[in-house]
């Protein structure tokens, strides 16, 4: 047996835009067991939702995140509604939809330029990341920012998407289709990001559930499960279908986020279309009576998972947010051991880690 | 109102998350709250796949043990770490104890999420 090393990996390290430490052990260049360190950036955001009043908590829960920022607003939007239970003018289940939809867009672009940053495919990370601007001025037109949107409030939405708006949005999203589509195309089919990808970080279907892994990365090892299935929002009024690939590695987490990403506009020039005229928010009275709720959305990492428990006072009794990452990082437990240590960053970041909302 | 919610005492626990690992159900996650000279602890599991949810919930004394589910599911130990070091929870046989200090660092705040007397005395006047 080769003399075992361990070796920190993180929290500093070029793959993670934010800290976690995975202690790997290695024989040689191999690693044979693997130690996640978290609590680098723990901000209490669960137990401030208990001591602010239910509207100011939205920017909190957008804080959880900066790139789900706008999915945690509308979750937490929907969990609170919830409690009531009440329900939201149809335009607005629109409006949360394309907005979700933006995020889940701009969100994978991101991932995918990380990608290739992290095999040193300089120029296709530029283009991936220059085409997301045009996703995020889409963001800021209409939501009215580009990165925290503070776009929901419990009963709808605060921002409308005017005819004007809509029109532009169209002509954006068609013209980012199809350059999503020829890029993806150079990064699906490229050689050495095949060699990089294909084969590593293996996870079975198997695996996946009972490592309780949940979004692109469960998606991968083809378990068909997407909380959008469940219809909330628009999504029951929309042709929407998970998008599941069956190798289980790093190539069909990234072939899987491609087809999201050109899924995700497709919904949204779907919703455009289909949008109903009318209110954009219902009118709100008073606190929630005692109750509690759920809710389930699929952020771009994952199913987000809230749980949220009034006392009919101006305060939550108990906030509770489960982040895809969260449910994903178990899984590098099974999936590292017995990679060779140059393929850990590809693998850590094919499950699209997010730290930030890991430790909310 | 949590559809599907089975209340159980914490010895029924593993058998109970026996039957979810056993028709392959998926772990979501947990939450824990504090009742007062009790904690409230729910767990809750989808059925893989698809997006059908249920929960287990069971209270108990604080102080007392509970037994760990991470030998069924391991994806647990992440909740079960954070119950511990934030609401107390003495959870035994954890797979991987981060000893305390998985969220939190050596100097921070002892329990965090558990209420203070301010918030307790503001639910019963109904707000504050």
């Amino acid at each position: 047996m080769a003399p075992r090393t361990i070796t920190p990996f993180g929290p500093q390290h070029p793959v993670l835009p934010e800290p976690i430490q995975l202690k790997l052990t290695l024989e040689d260049e191999k690693v044979v067991d693997v130690m996640p360190a978290i609590g680098y950036g723990h901000r209490g955001i669960e137990k401030a939702c208990e001591l602010n009043e239910y509207p100011k908590n939205i920017y909190l829960c957008e804080r959880i995140c900066g790139i789900c920022s706008c999915i945690h607003g509308i979750t937490y939007c929907e969990v609170v509604e919830s409690l009531w239970p009440m329900d939201i003018p149809p335009r607005a289940k629109y409006l949360r939809t394309i907005f979700s939809e933006m995020s889940r867009t701009h969100s994978h672009l991101l991932w995918l330029g990380l990608l290739a940053d992290a095999f040193g495919f300089e120029s296709m990370f530029m283009q991936y990341w220059r085409i997301r601007e045009k996703v995020l001025d889409l963001l800021e037109l209409t939501a009215g920012h580009r990165v925290t949107q503070s776009v929901s409030i419990i009963g709808g939405v605060r921002r409308d998407i005017d005819a004007d708006m809509k029109k532009h949005c169209i002509e954006v999203l068609k013209d980012v289709r199809k350059e999503v589509e020829a890029l993806s195309n150079v990064l699906v089919n490229d050689y050495t990001v095949k060699a990089r990808t294909i084969g590593k970080g293996v996870l079975s279907y198997d695996q996946a559930i009972a490592l309780g892994c949940c979004g692109p990365h469960l998606r991968a090892s083809g378990v068909k499960e997407d909380c959008r299935m469940q219809g909330y929002l628009a999504y029951g009024d929309l042709s929407f279908e998970p998008v599941v690939a069956s190798g289980g590695d790093s190539y069909s987490r990234a072939a899987v986020r491609i087809g999201e990403t050109i899924q995700a506009i497709d919904l949204q020039l779907e919703a455009l279309g289909k949008m109903p005229e009318g209110e954009i928010a219902a009118k709100v009275k008073g606190n929630p009576p005692a109750n509690e709720a759920t809710m389930r959305v699929e952020q771009p990492r994952g199913e987000v998972f809230y749980y949220a428990k009034g006392n009919g006072t101006r305060n939550l009794e108990r906030l509770r947010v489960r982040t895809p990452t969260y449910a994903n990082i178990p899984s590098l437990l099974v999936m590292l051991p017995g990679c060779e240590m140059a393929d850990v960053p590809i693998i850590v970041l094919s499950i699209d880690p997010c730290i930030s909302c890991t430790e909310r | 109102m949590i559809d599907k919610l089975k209340e159980i005492s914490k010895d029924q626990l593993l058998a109970e998350v026996k039957k979810y690992a056993d028709s392959k159900a998926k772990f979501v996650t947990g939450s824990c709250n504090d009742l007062g000279d009790r904690l409230e602890v729910t767990y809750f599991f989808n059925a893989s796949p698809g997006m059908d949810m249920s929960a287990l919930r069971f209270t108990v004394g604080k102080g007392e043990e509970v037994p760990s589910m991470t030998g069924i599911y391991l994806t647990a130990v992440l909740i079960e770490n954070e119950m511990k070091e934030l609401f107390g929870l003495k959870v035994k046989d954890l797979a991987i104890d981060f000893g305390g200090h998985m969220m939190l660092a050596q100097d921070s705040p002892v329990l965090p999420m558990l209420k203070s007397e301010d918030q307790k005395a503001a639910a019963q006047k109904g707000g504050n």
